[in-house]
């Protein structure tokens, strides 16, 4: 998987906000909030190919959670964020 | 069990946080496309219905529409009806008082709008909005009146324009 050209991660007013960017234009009407740990995974899979099992590590990683919750919380983002349209297979 | 559904919310941001972060992306060189609320730009555009397209703000003149912060941290979407050397006076369409800046103040340009959720998008260098605007600042000396029965008459029985 990865992540889709044209999706920048932006604070507003303290959210982590991922904000469609054209080239040029910037789509306020076309925004998607992320919590704190998925704004994280975000980040580190930036520009480039990643599998479920990334983002399991990342979050491994970082937080201090079993290994079975962190790899079905991992497969709900990826399959959340591929309907959401910013993550291509 | 867990659902995989994306949840849809609308995510609102007072206006004096996330303008700022707007101008700052229009001094960038982006366009934003944002939507607009407020009944201030009737009848053309209506509260939460339309969006804007706005660029940089660069050489605006009167009849345009713009984004102009008109007090501290207080933003208007209205068209500018005289500019007196670095002095601007702004009305919304659907207002009759006015706000009143500095031309530094005038931070964004619309370069369309899109109404009524279509994806064409009226270009104010377009005949409707130009007509539009002719017609509608004209009748200024009654737009008292037409606002009045516009709200009171014709949105109870029909949709907005």
């Amino acid at each position: 998987m990865k992540a889709k050209k044209g999706f920048n991660l932006r604070t507003v007013c303290g959210e982590q906000i991922i904000v469609a960017e054209g080239e040029e234009n910037i789509d306020f009407c076309n925004i998607i909030s992320m919590n704190e740990s998925s704004a994280y995974l975000w980040k580190e899979i930036a520009n480039k190919d990643f599998t479920t099992k990334d983002l399991v590590d990342l979050l491994l990683e970082r937080y201090d959670v079993a290994k079975e919750t962190a790899m079905v919380d991992a497969k709900q983002l990826a399959a959340q964020w591929i309907k959401a349209g910013i993550v291509e297979e | 069990m867990q659902q995989n559904d994306i949840k849809i919310k609308e995510v609102q941001f007072a206006n004096a946080i996330l303008l700022p972060e707007i101008i700052k992306m229009l001094e960038e060189g982006h366009t934003v496309t944002l939507r607009l609320r407020g009944f201030s730009m009737r009848p053309f555009l209506e509260d939460n219905r339309d969006k804007a397209i706005i660029t940089k703000a660069k050489d605006v003149k009167v009849g345009d529409a713009v984004l102009a912060e008109v007090a501290p941290k207080h933003y208007v979407l209205h068209r500018i009806v005289k500019i007196e050397g670095d002095h601007v006076t702004l009305r919304g369409d659907g207002n009759l008082a006015e706000e009143h800046c500095k031309i530094e103040d005038v931070k964004g340009f619309v370069v369309g709008f899109y109404r009524k959720g279509r994806t064409k998008l009226d270009k104010t260098n377009g005949m409707k909005w130009v007509v539009y605007s002719w017609i509608w600042t004209r009748l200024y000396p009654i737009r008292r009146y037409l606002l009045a029965i516009y709200r009171r008459i014709w949105l109870r029985f029909f949709k907005p324009i």
